[in-house]
């Protein structure tokens, strides 16, 4: 079964004149397992997509299914619900509390999704330490870099095990060599697991390291494949 | 624990916004301990004079200070139909020709103790220690617990009746009296009283009369009042009109004009009570509101990404909430401990025992308020962050 598929997708922003269409009838099926990113210029719609995917907006018209549930069927409640315990978020501002330290930080999700508390530590205390940050449990986000922050982000996404993580500009703020640490354990957890990824960037080099890139230019798909088949990279901004 | 650490977060302001919730609960806690001593005085006196009726001469108007009547009303009175009992009353007060600016209690009083008044009145006064005086005995006093308090006396102590005031005329008399019990703490009027044997009471009575009046007055023909009991089932406001129409020269005070009186005494400090609680309302409401819309304001992406993770509207109403909450405690707690610690210092310089009562009841309700003014002040504020869209929480700056 698909993890995501949309059908017709559409965004509209604003009324009469100032209308902005952000995504127009976009059509997409992501399976289980896959690692995708999304690229586009800035404001092609690719967060927005992005969004709609994680089902933290609605759009105007068009379906949306995940792990085949009909998004349109679900009240806010139930948006909540699927989010807390199926789809995993990562942010290009890592979004990390600063009153709570890493381990708190990675037990957040399950305030809201109520799962074994027990045995999410475990798992926090494995992905700590899978990520060499086991000596920083007990630290601030304020005393840890980029980075680790972004580590740290990556491990409270799959705390609850979902089947889909989706990420905004997750290495936006890291540099290159730290990007690339932090793609390899997405990687790593995409194949071990077989959790999907979907990340929307405009680095094209780390797009090239995914299964499959789909560029979107002002609301639509202009093309979607392997990376290697991609056009040129001047689509990116 | 979060929560703590988010007050934290912005430690001047959230110190100031408890600070407003300790004013205001200061201020009730205050307000309020004064309230509930009154009340206590009230309702004793409520349960004393709504169970029995008070019959004095008929030119004075109440009981303390009343006017000097004969004793031989006394049976009179207990001759009228629906009369159960009856006992003597006569009482004078403790500390003649003492200046008291404001005095907010009961003066300190000397009175009878009779046995057929104690045994029949729905109000029960108890012995800490010692005993009652007997009809037969002489120069012997039983004192209320903030009499004895106030002169320091135990029993088998010395106490000089009346006492001597500063400036005595040349022909103030007064009697060493021997304590043979002191009485349990109620709380209201018979906490200031001096309880000696009818004699005696008598005698103190007649020695306090003018000098001119003195010599022509037997004082052991002297009361002061008749406490009345009806038969069960007697309507007692009845039985007042018909003793005051039955027997001349004295005027049988209704109870239900007693208790109006006391209760409507009572409502003055019930509205100070709701007017400090109406200060707290509004000093520590408005600065819990504005430390809530500011705190909502700022964790703005904070609360995005919480609902993005999962977190539906009711945890987000409750997470803000439980701060505002704790807040409110906080402030309940410190302002209830200063409020308490104020009311002692206050006491503890008051030889009487002082004016404010702490109650258990006024902890609840200072508790509860305060909790109740965090919390509520705080649902606004937290709707407005529960409400909020993820995507747009997540993108602001």
């Amino acid at each position: 079964m698909a993890t995501i598929q949309t059908l017709g997708l559409s965004k509209t922003y604003g009324k009469g004149e100032s209308t902005v269409k952000a995504l127009d009838g976009v059509n997409v099926t992501i399976e289980q397992g896959e690692f995708v990113a999304i690229v586009g210029r800035s404001g092609s719609g690719k967060t927005t997509m992005l969004d709609c995917m994680g089902l933290l907006m609605r759009p105007t018209s068009g379906v949306i299914t995940l792990d085949g549930i009909d998004a349109r069927t679900l009240n806010d409640r139930q948006r909540a619900e699927l989010r807390s315990r199926h789809i995993g978020f990562i942010f290009q501002e890592f979004n990390l509390l600063p009153t709570m330290t890493a381990m708190e930080n990675i037990l957040l999700p399950l305030r809201y999704s109520g799962g074994d508390r027990k045995a999410a530590r475990t798992r926090a205390e494995g992905f700590l330490e899978e990520v060499g940050l086991a000596q920083r449990a007990r630290h601030r986000p304020t005393q840890m870099s980029g980075g680790e922050q972004q580590r740290i982000a990556i491990a409270r996404s799959l705390i609850n095990e979902p089947t889909l993580v989706l990420g905004d500009e997750p290495m936006g703020e890291v540099d290159t060599d730290t990007a690339n640490a932090l793609l390899g354990f997405m990687r790593r957890i995409n194949a071990e697991r077989g959790v999907t990824f979907v990340i929307v960037t405009h680095d094209l080099d780390l797009a090239a390291r995914t299964d499959r890139v789909i560029r979107l230019r002002d609301g639509h798909v202009i093309s979607d494949g392997r990376p290697s088949a991609q056009a040129a990279p001047q689509a990116a901004a | 624990m979060e929560i703590l650490r988010n007050l934290w977060r912005r430690k001047v302001r959230t110190i100031l916004t408890v600070s407003g919730i300790v004013m205001g609960i200061f201020a009730l806690t205050t307000m309020g301990s004064l309230a509930e001593h009154f009340n206590v005085l009230l309702g004793g006196g409520i349960t004393y004079y709504g169970g029995s009726i008070q019959v004095t001469d008929d030119r004075s108007s109440g009981s303390f200070g009343a006017g000097a009547m004969s004793l031989t009303t006394l049976g009179e009175i207990q001759d009228v139909n629906g009369v159960r009992a009856a006992g003597p009353n006569v009482s004078l007060t403790a500390k003649p020709g003492s200046v008291s600016a404001v005095n907010f209690g009961v003066p300190d009083y000397i009175m009878n103790y009779d046995k057929t008044t104690t045994d029949n009145s729905p109000f029960k006064i108890s012995l800490a220690s010692g005993s009652f005086p007997s009809a037969s005995s002489r120069f012997e006093v039983t004192l209320g617990s903030t009499f004895a308090a106030e002169f320091k006396k135990h029993v088998g102590d010395t106490i000089y009746l009346p006492v001597r005031p500063t400036d005595a005329t040349a022909d103030f008399v007064n009697h060493p009296f021997k304590v043979i019990g002191v009485l349990g703490q109620t709380l209201t009027a018979p906490d200031n009283g001096a309880y000696v044997s009818l004699h005696d009471a008598q005698m103190l009575l007649g020695e306090s009369l003018p000098a001119a009046l003195r010599a022509s007055v037997n004082p052991y023909q002297l009361i002061t009042g008749v406490v009345v009991y009806g038969k069960p089932g007697a309507n007692l406001d009845t039985l007042a009109t018909r003793i005051t129409a039955e027997v001349s020269g004295v005027k049988a005070t209704k109870p239900s004009v007693m208790v109006s009186s006391f209760k409507s005494g009572g409502a003055i400090f019930t509205f100070m009570t709701t007017a400090a609680a109406l200060l707290a309302l509004i000093i520590g409401g408005l600065s819990v509101v504005n430390t809530m819309i500011m705190s909502v304001s700022e964790r703005t992406r904070e609360i995005g990404l919480k609902k993005a993770i999962g977190a539906k509207t009711r945890n987000i109403l409750s997470e803000f909430v439980a701060e505002s909450t704790v807040m409110g405690l906080l402030g309940g707690i410190i302002g209830f401990l200063l409020g308490v610690l104020m009311t002692w210092l206050l006491n503890s310089g008051d030889p009487s025992g002082g004016l404010f009562l702490i109650t258990p009841r006024l902890t609840l309700i200072a508790l509860i308020f305060a909790i109740a003014l965090g919390a509520g002040a705080g649902v606004l504020p937290a709707m407005r962050a529960a409400r909020m869209d993820p995507v747009t929480a997540l993108r602001a700056q």
